[in-house]
């Protein structure tokens, strides 16, 4: 395809179309690090694009500031690479880890979020450029592969939404927006650093919880520990129903299953458990009326396999016929666990039964 | 204990009939084998003439259980008796095996 180009330019397009392989491979080493990287690190991002620039788009930076590049080397994102994260303290880690693969060219590479004036709101992105250390990836015959700058862009999800929307609008810059237009853009923009400022708040906020409840249950202070999928979580790394499940095996020396006992949580909450001081009290005051239960169901058998949820399980059933619960109540909690099913009704009326004959009150 | 196994697009359907105790076991490990293996797991079992299940048939819809959620599949145990949905009560499999 022929451009409206100088002789100069041309000159660059030229030199673009003969190293297009190296581009590639340049792409492959690049991309290949930046996804190696985010995974040793644990650091989930939403995406890493490359894109190698098009001959198009080359073409029409050239026709239009041609004359800022002397050669294809000067212009820094011939291969762009963009990195969305979910959060802006990832940005600030990625671009840590970065430094340590690529050299950076400090010089070139702009971190457009402090560029901003205090009262400003608008684009916001690290873009750092770099080039591929030779300890990297060396190719004696493409030394210049080490020469081109590549382009990597670190931003947050949200701030990608809007840098997008703000391409849609066909405007490149700033400038040439219509005054009311960009108003609203960039109000938009201090909503959105604001949304992701709120994020990364509400995840700190979660993990000091998660840490300060960790410690609470290893205190012993289960009084003062709401019973959530967090505060559950950890209790049963305790192991608490271990002691009646002992000795509910022992009836036929059975072999226990450690089944997954959070399936349980959604129904202790709606039986009003609400804190794990609360689970604590269960234990201790319905213990020996849960083994007796098991005692009365399982002694006559030979089943020498139980899973570790017979020990809450029937736990909730004593509690719930010693609040007068009955046969109802023992119904209403299979269907909470189970699931709502014609079988709970005959299951609740064997478990009252039962109940009854061994005297639970 | 006779196990009949019906492969269907997406599905597999299993009829159970008989005990399932120590003296089946070994056959009924046989039978169900196919099914920790095959790249159907989603199954549903047909309990409805199942007369009784020991401990080892326990052991065994566990290890199936297992190899189905390994699978990303689904067992589902349906028209089970109740002596038999009783086992599965006391036990507590009722948490681990979805019955319907």
């Amino acid at each position: 395809m022929e451009y409206n180009l100088d002789f100069h330019c041309q000159m660059i397009l030229d030199e673009y179309r003969e190293n297009m392989a190296i581009f590639e491979k340049m792409k492959e080493i690049v991309r290949e690090q930046l996804e190696k990287c985010v995974s040793d690190n644990n650091i989930y991002v939403t995406a890493i694009e490359t894109r190698i620039k098009t001959e198009n788009s080359l073409a029409g930076k050239l026709e239009l500031k041609g004359h800022k590049y002397k050669f294809l080397s000067d212009i820094t994102d011939i291969l762009g690479t963009r990195i969305i994260t979910f959060y802006t303290e990832e940005v600030d880690k990625i671009s840590a880890l970065i430094d340590k693969i690529f050299e950076v060219d400090w010089e070139n590479s702009v971190d457009k979020r402090k560029a901003l004036d205090l009262d400003r709101f608008g684009y916001m992105s690290l873009h750092y450029i770099c080039r591929i250390p030779k300890s990297l990836y060396y190719d004696a015959e493409h030394p210049e592969l080490n020469d081109y700058r590549f382009e990597i862009q670190m931003r947050t999800a949200l701030q990608h939404v809007w840098a997008t929307m703000y391409h849609d609008t066909g405007y490149k810059s700033g400038i040439e927006v219509p005054k009311e237009h960009l108003r609203n853009m960039n109000r938009l923009a201090g909503m959105l650093e604001l949304a992701d400022e709120q994020f990364s708040r509400i995840r700190k906020e979660i993990t000091d919880y998660r840490r300060n409840v960790q410690s609470l249950v290893i205190d012993g202070n289960f009084d003062d520990v709401p019973l959530d999928s967090d505060t559950f979580r950890s209790y049963l790394t305790m192991k608490p129903f271990k002691k009646l499940i002992d000795k509910i095996a022992t009836i036929n020396q059975a072999e226990i299953y450690e089944d997954n006992l959070m399936r349980y949580l959604t129904t202790l909450i709606k039986m009003r458990f609400l804190t794990l001081g609360d689970l604590q009290r269960l234990i201790k005051d319905c213990s020996d009326d849960a083994y007796k239960l098991a005692l009365h169901q399982l002694s006559a058998t030979d089943l020498d396999i139980i899973a570790l949820s017979v020990a809450l399980q029937n736990l909730c059933i004593v509690y719930i016929i010693k609040k007068g619960g009955g046969e109802v109540g023992l119904r209403m909690f299979y269907d909470s666990v189970f699931g709502e099913s014609d079988y709970n009704i005959e299951h609740a009326r064997r478990t009252f039964e039962q109940i009854t004959k061994i005297n639970i009150k | 204990m006779e196990v009949n196994i019906e492969n269907t697009g997406n599905k597999t359907f299993v009829v159970l009939n008989g005990r399932l105790d120590t003296t089946t076991a070994d056959k009924f490990m046989q039978d169900i084998t196919p099914l920790m293996q095959g790249d159907n797991p989603d199954i549903e079992m047909d309990c409805t003439g199942l007369e009784y299940t020991s401990s080892q048939g326990l052991r065994m819809f566990l290890m199936l259980q297992k190899s189905v959620t390994a699978r990303k599949g689904n067992l589902v145990l349906k028209n089970m008796k109740p002596q038999v949905k009783e086992v599965f009560d006391i036990t507590g499999f009722s948490n681990i095996i979805k019955i319907v």
